[in-house]
C-alpha cells in the first residue's frame, strides 16, 4: 500500500515537473495580461496616472462607435478574401514539392520557406520595395515597358493587394511545411490503387490527397483565419492602414486607440470584444468542419 | 460532453493566441531604444563641484559625428569628470516609455524632449530655479518650454525650429520661375501655381511637397486666418470646422490632386517626402529649418534654397517649436543635470556657441546666433530667422489652449482621410471638431 502511495506521489511531483514551467509562462504571458486587460476595460486608464472605474462605459462607445464596425467589417473581408489563397497556395506547393517528378525538392522547399523567418517589418520593406508606388521596381518594369505606373499607395484595392500578396508569401513557407507531413502520412497504396483503377493524377488529387488531408486542412484553416484576423505588423511596414483608413484592420486599430491615443482602457474594451468575435468565428469554424474530422 | 470539451478547446486556444497579441503590443513600435556610454577624463572644473557622477540623459536620436548635444555632454563629462549614459529612445516612443520609466522608478536624470515637460509638468523641474532664463528668447521659452497648462518652464529651450520652404534652384532656373523674397513673398496660389510650371517646364515629377505634419499643414490654415480654437472668456471654442478652414483644407485636397504626391498625405505611403526633394523629384519642400544641415552636406545633384512661407488670406505664417532639457524631479542625479545645464548655457555662452556651431540652426539665446560659414547660408539663415517673426497669434492661442492633450493624432487622420477622397472636408473637419469639443468639453463654434 505504501509503496502503491509513494510510486502515485513520485507520477504526481513528475506530472507538476513537466507542467509547471508551462503552467507558470502560460500564467505570466496569458492569464496574468488577459485579466489585466479584463480589469483596465473597466477603466479609464491612460497608461500612466488616470484609472478610475468605468463601468461599462468603453464597451458602450465600442458598440455604438460606427468606425468600430466599418474596421471590424473591414477585417473580416479582408480575411475572407485571404482565406482561399493561403489554403490553396500551400496545399499546391505541398504537392508539387512531394512530386517525384520534380527535381531539386530541397532547394525549392528552402526557398519558399526562407520567406518564413523574415520579420513582418523586414518582410513590409521588401514587398514595398518591390510595390512602391514612386521608386518600386513593378512600377519600374512597367514603364519600362510603356505602361502607366500602378498606384499601389492610392488605390485601396491595390493597396490591398499588396498586403494579401505579402501575407501569402510570408506565410505560404509555413501552411506549405505542415501539409507535407500530411502527404507523407497518405499510404502510396491507395495512388497505386487509384492508378490501377485508372485514375488520372488531377482525380488522385481531388479523390485521395485533398480528403486526406482535411484534418490539416482544418488546422491551417483555423491558424490562418485568426493571423489573418490579426494582420499587423505587414500593414504597418506596407501602408500605414492607408490610403485613408482603408487597410486599417481591427488590431491596427486596437493598437492606435491604445498607443497612439492612449486610450488603454477603451482599447482594452475593444480587445475583449474583439477577442470574442474571434473566438466565435474559431468555433463556427470547427463546427462547420467537424473539426477536420474525416 | 466530449464534443463540449474539444470545442471549449477550440475556443480557449483562439483566445490565447488572440490575447498573446495583447501581451506583444507593449512593445511599442518596434523602434526600441538603446544606450551608449561616454567617460570624460579630464580634472573638475571650480565651476562643477560634482565629480565622478553619472549623467543618464535621453536622446531622441541616435548620436552622430556631428550631434551637437552629444558632442555637448561627451566635452562637459571630460571637463568635469563625470559619465554620461546616452539612451536612445525614438521620438515616437518616448510618450509611452517615459512612463514606464517613471513606474519603474527607473527616471534619466536629463530628458531632451519635444513634449514630455510640458505634457506632465509636475514631474519636471521648475527651470527658473535653475537658470537665469531672460537669456532666452521670449517665444522658444514660451512654445518650447512652458508646461502646456501653466507658467512654469519644465525644459529649457535647446533647439529651435521653423516651418520653412526649401526650393530647388536648378529646377526654378528650367522654369524661368524667379524665386520670391522676404520683401516680395508669393501668395498660396501663386506657389501652387508656380508648382504646376515646375512640373511642366522643369520636369520634375512633383512641383510641391509637405511633410505629413499636422504642424506643416497648420500654416495654411493660420495664413488664412484660421484657428483650432478660439478664447471665450477662461475657456475656449473649438473653430477647427470654420468655413475658411474648410476651404483650406479642400484648396490642400486639390493641391494634392495636381501638384503634390497625393499617396503621402493619403497616408498609404512610408514614403518621405524629404527624400523626394532630396533625390529632385519634388521643386518644393515644406518642412523644418533642422533639415538645412541634412540638405547641405547630402544634396550636391542640384543647388537649394529657402524662400519665405507664401502670404495667404490674411497674413504668412510659421509655426515655432523644437527640442528642451528637462530634469525629472524624481530622478537620481538632478544636481548633476542642474550641473550640466548651467555648463551649457553658463555666464559666457561659450559653451552654447560652439553647440549652436555644431548644431548649424536657430538659436534660442538672445546674445548667440549662429555664424554662418558661407554667403549662400548667410542668405538663408536670413530668411529662416525672419519666419519667426510669423507666428500668429491664433497659433499662440490654440497653443495655450493645449488642445493636443486631448486629441492629437486624430486630427492627422482627419486630414488624410480628406486628401485620400473618403470624406469631404467639410465632414472631415466637422468630426474632428465634434471629438475635440467632446472630449475637452469646449463648445463648437461651428
Amino acid at each position: 500500500m505504501t509503496k502503491t502511495k509513494n510510486t502515485a506521489l513520485k507520477h504526481t511531483g513528475a506530472f507538476w515537473m513537466f507542467v509547471l514551467p508551462s503552467l507558470l509562462l502560460f500564467t505570466f504571458f496569458f492569464m496574468i495580461p488577459l485579466f489585466l486587460s479584463i480589469w483596465f476595460s473597466f477603466t479609464n486608464y491612460d497608461g500612466w496616472k488616470t484609472m478610475d472605474f468605468v463601468g461599462l462605459k468603453n464597451y458602450i462607445t465600442a458598440l455604438t462607435n460606427a468606425d468600430f464596425y466599418k474596421t471590424l467589417g473591414r477585417t473580416l473581408l479582408y480575411t475572407i478574401c485571404n482565406l482561399p489563397f493561403k489554403v490553396a497556395i500551400p496545399l499546391l506547393l505541398a504537392t508539387l514539392v512531394t512530386s517525384k517528378s520534380l527535381k531539386c525538392t530541397t532547394l525549392v522547399r528552402t526557398l519558399v520557406y526562407i520567406p518564413v523567418l523574415f520579420s513582418a517589418l523586414v518582410a513590409g520593406i521588401t514587398i514595398n520595395w518591390m510595390f512602391g508606388q514612386e521608386y518600386g521596381l513593378i512600377n519600374f518594369l512597367l514603364q519600362g515597358i510603356g505602361i502607366q505606373p500602378l498606384q499601389w499607395s492610392l488605390n485601396p484595392t491595390l493597396a490591398t493587394i499588396v498586403i494579401s500578396v505579402a501575407s501569402n508569401w510570408v506565410s505560404a513557407g509555413y501552411y506549405m511545411l505542415m501539409y507535407i507531413g500530411g502527404i507523407k502520412n497518405i499510404s502510396p497504396d491507395l495512388y497505386e490503387a487509384a492508378s490501377v483503377d485508372g485514375a488520372s493524377k488531377v482525380q488522385a488529387f481531388f479523390g485521395i490527397t485533398v480528403p486526406l488531408l482535411m484534418p490539416t486542412t482544418f488546422i491551417v484553416l483555423l491558424l490562418t483565419t485568426v493571423s489573418s484576423l490579426k494582420e499587423y505588423a505587414l500593414v504597418q511596414g506596407i501602408s500605414l492602414g492607408g490610403p485613408g483608413t482603408s487597410t486599417t484592420y481591427i488590431v491596427q486599430y486596437i493598437y492606435d486607440q491604445g498607443f497612439n491615443q492612449y486610450k488603454y482602457g477603451y482599447a482594452s474594451a475593444l480587445g475583449i470584444l474583439v477577442s470574442l468575435v474571434f473566438i466565435i468565428i474559431a468555433v463556427v469554424q470547427f463546427k462547420a468542419t467537424k473539426g477536420g474530422e474525416i | 460532453m466530449k464534443k463540449l470539451i474539444k470545442n471549449t478547446m477550440a475556443g480557449v486556444m483562439a483566445a490565447a493566441m488572440l490575447t498573446s497579441l495583447a501581451a506583444c503590443g507593449s512593445s511599442g513600435s518596434g523602434s526600441g531604444s538603446a544606450s551608449t556610454t561616454s567617460t570624460g577624463t579630464a580634472e573638475t572644473s571650480e565651476s562643477a563641484p560634482i565629480t565622478g557622477g553619472t549623467l543618464k540623459v535621453t536622446l531622441s536620436e541616435e548620436p552622430g559625428e556631428g550631434d551637437a548635444l552629444g558632442n555637448a555632454l561627451d566635452t562637459w563629462a571630460a571637463e568635469t569628470g563625470n559619465t554620461v549614459e546616452k539612451i536612445i529612445i525614438s521620438h515616437d516612443d518616448m510618450r509611452t516609455k517615459f512612463p514606464s520609466m517613471a513606474k519603474n522608478k527607473d527616471l534619466p536624470d536629463l530628458c531632451a524632449t519635444t513634449f514630455l515637460h510640458q505634457l506632465y509638468p509636475d514631474e519636471f523641474v521648475d527651470m527658473s530655479t535653475v537658470l537665469d532664463l531672460s537669456m532666452f528668447n521670449e517665444n522658444a521659452l514660451k512654445l518650447v518650454g512652458k508646461s502646456y497648462t501653466s507658467d512654469t518652464i519644465t525644459g529649457v529651450p535647446e533647439q529651435y525650429t521653423t516651418t520653412c520652404i526649401f526650393y530647388n534652384k536648378d529646377a526654378f532656373e528650367a522654369a524661368g520661375i524667379e524665386a520670391p523674397t522676404i520683401e516680395d513673398p508669393w501668395t498660396w496660389d501663386e506657389l501652387y501655381e508656380n508648382a504646376a510650371i515646375l512640373q511642366e517646364k522643369a520636369g520634375v515629377k512633383y512641383g510641391f511637397a509637405a511633410d505629413v505634419s499636422r504642424a506643416r499643414y497648420d500654416i495654411l490654415m493660420y495664413a488664412n486666418g484660421g484657428s483650432i480654437v478660439e478664447a471665450d472668456g477662461d475657456t475656449f471654442k473649438v473653430t477647427l470646422n470654420s468655413p475658411q478652414n474648410v476651404s483650406t483644407l479642400e484648396r490642400f485636397v486639390q493641391a494634392n490632386n495636381e501638384v503634390m504626391p497625393k499617396a503621402i498625405w493619403a497616408g498609404g505611403t512610408t514614403d518621405n517626402p524629404v527624400e523626394y526633394f532630396k533625390n529632385g523629384d519634388a521643386a518644393i519642400l515644406l518642412s523644418g529649418s533642422w533639415n538645412y544641415n541634412t540638405f547641405s552636406s547630402e544634396i550636391t545633384s542640384f543647388d537649394f534654397g529657402v524662400i519665405p512661407s507664401p502670404m495667404g488670406s490674411t497674413c504668412q505664417s510659421a509655426i515655432i517649436g523644437g527640442s528642451a532639457l528637462a530634469i525629472p524631479k524624481d530622478a537620481e542625479n538632478v544636481e548633476l543635470a542642474e550641473q550640466f545645464i548651467q555648463w551649457l548655457y553658463g555666464d559666457d555662452h561659450s559653451n552654447y556657441q560652439d553647440y549652436l556651431q555644431l548644431h548649424k540652426g536657430l538659436s534660442v539665446m538672445n546674445d548667440v546666433s549662429y555664424q554662418p560659414e558661407t554667403d549662400k547660408a548667410k542668405e538663408d539663415f536670413a530668411i529662416m530667422q525672419n519666419e519667426t517673426n510669423y507666428v500668429t497669434d491664433t497659433f499662440m492661442t490654440d497653443e495655450a489652449s493645449s488642445w493636443r492633450t486631448y486629441k492629437d493624432a486624430e486630427y492627422r487622420d482627419a486630414l488624410e482621410r480628406a486628401v485620400a477622397g473618403e470624406v469631404t472636408a467639410q465632414e472631415a473637419l466637422d468630426t474632428f471638431a465634434a471629438e475635440l469639443a467632446e472630449a475637452s468639453g469646449w463648445e463648437m463654434a461651428y
